[in-house]
């Protein structure tokens, strides 16, 4: 049931992005809203409190993207939070991310790095994945200074660990 | 009754027989007309006193014989011929009654008293028959009821046996288990606590690690794990 209405709200916000052809910035915005959303506990709270009114929620919405991020994704994550699903906003922008990449028949790439990366950075390790997986990867950059050092990329269910955690962690089930 | 009678009968004429018989010789019949001069003798000898025998005598006398003939003893073994005579006739009338009525009486008594003597002589021997039979037989329980005393107190014996054995065998076993279920208690905390120790000395030593990889991160390192990886993945071909 959950994921029928995740799949329905994502199918609603691919649809808008789309016709309104912004649906790459879209996706991109809705993307990093996503991983900021799951980052900070206060910002989650404050989004799924049923005590807070709708149109609070909204408002905050608004204040944090605004004048950050296009007003079609500031209207999309608006219209979900008004809606009372802000806590399956993460699930709902995932599934638009695949739709994104499935209609440019590319498949989504989540790639967690300690440090941000650069362009050239991102597109060679586009390219790496590539000609890794065999598809054409829609690579999704994810900052996240857990991981102590290195990267972390998956590509449907392919995972390639370089991660300075994942080797700690080695060490520790070694020893 | 019948024998009382008969008895009575007997006396009767045994003294009939003694009591009225009297000596042939001494029986005289009076008012007998002529008497020979013996007899006058004898009959004279008689009124003076003089006995059968002398009377007796004097007749041996008459008829020729001697003094010493009148002197011979009586024989012992042979009686007079009068005696005899009615000696025999009583006899014969005794026995005569004595055998219509008394000897068949008698035997008739003796033979009813043989018969129950013998009825209960056997009557007896069964009696004593079926109480040796009896005895046999309360022998024969008296012995069962030992044997099967003796064979239930033996029984008894060795279940009682039995289950000592059984408890025993129980309790070893009971124990041995107890003694090896320490003993594993003993070992798996021991295993617990060396490895909650190696996982507390690897939490530690990884902690430390992770300081001192977070320490010498640079950007520069940072960077240069960045580009190791993009080459470690190119270099993995699908």
């Amino acid at each position: 049931m959950a994921d029928d209405r995740t799949l329905a709200y994502a199918e609603a916000l691919f649809s808008v992005a789309r016709a309104e052809g912004t649906l790459g910035t879209v996706g991109d915005e809705l993307f990093r809203f996503s991983q900021t959303l799951q980052g900070s506990d206060e910002l989650r709270d404050a989004l799924t409190d049923p005590q807070i009114p709708a149109s609070r929620r909204q408002q905050v919405v608004e204040d944090l993207l605004g004048g950050k991020a296009s007003p079609t994704t500031v209207a999309l994550v608006s219209m979900v939070v008004g809606t009372g699903r802000s806590r399956e906003l993460p699930a709902i922008i995932r599934k638009l991310v695949e739709m994104s990449a499935t209609a440019a028949h590319k498949e989504v790439g989540e790639v967690r790095s300690a440090v941000p990366l650069t362009s050239d950075q991102v597109d060679r390790l586009t390219k790496a994945l590539n000609e890794a997986t065999g598809k054409q990867v829609d690579v999704r950059v994810v900052v996240d200074p857990s991981l102590l050092g290195g990267v972390i990329a998956q590509v449907g269910d392919t995972v390639i660990d370089g991660s300075v955690r994942t080797r700690l962690e080695q060490l520790k089930n070694a020893l | 009754m019948r024998r009382m009678r008969t008895l009575l009968f007997a006396a009767l004429a045994l003294v009939a027989l003694f009591g009225f018989a009297r000596p042939a010789a001494a029986q005289e019949t009076e008012g007998e007309g002529d008497e020979s001069p013996v007899e006058d003798v004898i009959h004279e000898a008689e009124e003076n006193g003089a006995s059968h025998a002398d009377a007796e005598c004097i007749e041996v006398l008459a008829e020729g014989g001697t003094v010493t003939d009148c002197q011979e003893a009586p024989n012992p073994l042979l009686p007079e011929l009068n005696e005899i005579i009615w000696g025999a006739v009583g006899f014969f009338v005794v026995f005569f009654f004595l055998a219509r009525f008394g000897f068949p009486a008698i035997k008739k008594t003796m033979n009813a008293r043989t018969e129950k003597i013998r009825s209960d002589l056997a009557a007896a021997e069964a009696q004593r028959g079926e109480a040796e039979g009896l005895a046999a037989e309360y022998r024969a329980q008296l012995n069962d009821a030992k044997a099967e005393a003796g064979r239930i107190i033996e029984e008894g014996r060795q279940q009682a046996d039995a289950l000592r054995r059984d408890s025993e065998t129980r309790l070893q076993a009971e124990l041995a288990e107890m003694r090896s279920r320490a003993i594993e208690d003993i070992e798996s905390s021991k295993a617990h606590a060396m490895a909650d120790l190696r996982g507390d000395v690897t939490q530690i030593a990884i902690g430390a690690a992770e300081v001192v990889v977070q320490r010498n991160l640079d950007p520069a390192t940072q960077t240069q794990l960045v580009e190791d990886y993009i080459n470690q993945v190119a270099a993995s071909r699908a």
